[in-house]
């Protein structure tokens, strides 16, 4: 069974006024254990088609089944739920809580889940020592280069034990120094902990290591191959 | 960790945040300041009528007070008064006799009414012995003396030691006629009650009367807490007697104690509407500088029930900082202000008109404080709930890209 299905996706917007058809019947299945890139120009549908498979936008047609469960048509609050408990999410901007040091971001996502402190306290110092942070752990977002900021933002989307973790253009704030060892530390993340990466992305770099790459245009998936990381 | 990082969150824009904080400290600082100063008028009002001559209960006989008839005395009057002061808490007891009657100068007549008291009796019961401005109190030895006030001694053109005469009407319906002397002249902060009340020696009175005859019994009390325990054992005492308190006796002192609190309740209501745009204001921008980030909460799975607590929370944590700091400075305000009091003497005239002292003590009843603590939250509340809105409103996928 696929960790990710999707059959038949279309999404159109301003359907009242000026249709856009941004996805035009995307069907998709990824595995566990894959770590697949995403790609395609801007205004491909790359980015709408990663906000359905994350389930931060609904198709207008079609069905998305994670784990078993269809998710298309699920309420709002289900959703945010589903995402709680199955998606982790990295974002190209980083998007840490400022106020809060590099150990309670981490810890946040727990909170959510209702996870009691000693569970929080050991998850968190364990997963920053696995993004190589463990000497940083009460440091504010701001006392973080944005590497460091991203391997935090890395440690928190693992934080909720999700199915798969959704990457919108994460090395795109990089230099390709931070770039290469945040691809680094993903791989190694995918194999040892036997994570699931899926990757919106522009950055070569990004798709030259991933083990798939789609190519998205014009809402449709223009290729779909097996990628040797180089 | 969401109350922790909604204080953190408070101070992410200090700048920002200090100026609210300022804003409501500095509104409720005033809020409190005036508010201390209406509740210190009322409240001087209410005792300066209790100490001139109201006391905490009096006892009359029914329907005294309507006919006002020199024949309606309290018959047992000693027995009432005795009872009276062996209750717990009663600090003094005097007994009135009262005529309403003409007070002749040579030069002109004035109608007023004649209390004859036992001035140990009266001085331990209210001030009048302290608001003796000229002359000297009523003395037991003195034959016919009486005290009146300053301003009916301007009218009738009389100083100390002059010589007028009193007219009323007797039991039998005759008039009475006796000359007094004037031992001193009294000022009270209430200048229509100088004017129309003069004070006798009760024996006097008696004599000019042929009889005893007690009208009024007035009881002080230690403390205003024991009014309505006092009246009311009274009352299943001499159940013939109409025992009243204070606020029953002069219930348009009662309604400005009353109408104070609730203008001093109203007028920091108004403050803190007035704030409660400024809060908003504040909250908006700082929300709507965070929206990539509440757009990230809602995508990791924070819930929009929680984000709206967190900006309530927020809210609440602006508002009451600047709440307590505001509460501080106004009862530190008012403290001070209760040691020095305020010099109001420029406006002596008008407020002694009205029975207030021109030096006024502003106050706050401790119970302020805690309701005001509530109506800050209120308002915060209510200030949080548009930009709360506004945030859960966003659409996670949209607020994430945002880039201010």
């Amino acid at each position: 069974m696929s960790l990710i299905r999707l059959t038949g996706i279309t999404k159109t917007y301003n359907e009242a006024t000026i249709p856009v058809r941004a996805l035009d019947g995307i069907d998709l299945s990824i595995d566990k254990l894959e770590f697949t890139a995403i790609v395609g120009p801007s205004g491909s549908g790359k980015t709408t088609l990663l906000n359905i498979i994350g389930g931060l936008d609904q198709p207008t047609s079609g069905s998305i089944v994670i784990e078993g469960v269809d998710i298309s048509g699920m309420s709002d609050s289900r959703l945010v739920d589903f995402r709680l408990r199955h998606i982790g999410f990295v974002f190209q901007a980083f998007n840490l809580i400022p106020v809060l040091t590099a150990k309670e971001n981490v810890e946040f996502i727990m909170l959510l889940q209702n996870v009691d402190k000693a569970g929080r306290d050991r998850r968190s110092v364990e997963l920053l020592e696995a993004v190589g942070l463990k000497d940083r752990l009460g440091s504010r977002p701001s006392e973080l280069s944005g590497g460091q900021q991203q391997r935090v933002a890395v440690a928190r989307a693992l934080a909720s034990h999700p199915s798969f973790v959704l990457a919108d253009e994460p090395t795109a704030n990089l230099d390709s120094q931070s770039a290469f060892s945040l691809l680094e530390l993903m791989e190694r993340l995918n194999r040892t902990y036997g994570m699931t990466f899926v990757f919106a992305t522009h950055d070569a770099r990004v798709i030259q290591r991933a083990h798939r790459v789609i190519t998205i245009e014009d809402g449709r998936i223009k290729s779909d191959r097996s990628n040797t990381p180089g | 960790m969401i109350v922790r990082m909604s204080w953190k969150n408070v101070w992410r824009s200090k700048r920002r945040s200090a100026i609210v904080v300022a804003a409501i400290a500095l509104g409720l600082w005033g809020g409190i300041f005036s508010a201390g100063i209406m509740e210190g008028m009322a409240e001087q009002m209410v005792n300066s009528a209790i100490e001139r001559e109201l006391t905490h209960v009096q006892i009359h006989r029914e329907g005294f007070r309507d006919e006002r008839s020199e024949l309606m005395t309290i018959d047992d009057a000693p027995e009432v008064a005795d009872y009276a002061r062996r209750l717990p808490g009663v600090s003094a007891v005097t007994s009135r006799s009262i005529v309403d009657g003409l007070v002749s100068s040579p030069t002109t007549s004035q109608g007023a009414r004649i209390e004859g008291i036992v001035p140990v009796d009266e001085q331990a019961a209210t001030a009048l012995k302290k608001e003796v401005v000229q002359g000297a109190y009523l003395d037991t030895a003195q034959v016919n003396g009486i005290i009146i006030g300053r301003k009916l001694a301007e009218k009738l053109a009389v100083k100390v030691r002059s010589k007028i005469v009193l007219t009323f009407q007797g039991p039998d319906g005759t008039l009475i006629y006796g000359a007094f002397r004037i031992a001193g002249l009294f000022e009270t902060p209430s200048s229509m009650y100088d004017e129309s009340t003069v004070y006798v020696n009760q024996r006097d009175l008696f004599g000019l009367l042929g009889r005893p005859m007690i009208h009024e019994i007035g009881i002080r009390l230690s403390s205003e807490t024991l009014v309505s325990s006092t009246q009311g054992k009274i009352h299943a005492r001499f159940p013939a007697l109409e025992v009243m308190n204070w606020q029953e006796l002069a219930p348009e002192l009662k309604v400005t104690a009353e109408s104070t609190a609730i203008f001093m309740n109203i007028f920091l209501g108004i403050i803190l509407v007035a704030l409660l745009f400024g809060i908003t204001n504040t909250m908006l921008m700082s929300v709507l500088d965070r929206v990539r980030e509440f757009g990230m909460l809602m995508a990791v799975g924070m819930k929009r029930r929680q984000v709206f607590v967190m900006v309530m929370v927020e809210t609440i944590f602006l508002s009451l900082t600047g709440g307590v700091a505001g509460m501080l400075l106004g009862g530190g305000t008012i403290a001070l202000l209760q040691k020095t009091g305020i010099d109001l003497s420029m406006f002596s005239a008008g407020l002694a008109y009205y029975g207030m002292s021109s030096y006024l003590v502003p106050t706050i009843p401790a119970s302020t404080y805690p309701l005001l603590a509530l109506m800050i939250v209120a308002t915060a509340v209510l200030a949080a709930i548009y930009p709360a809105i506004k945030v859960i409103q966003l659409h996670p996928a949209t607020a994430i890209r945002t880039y201010l």
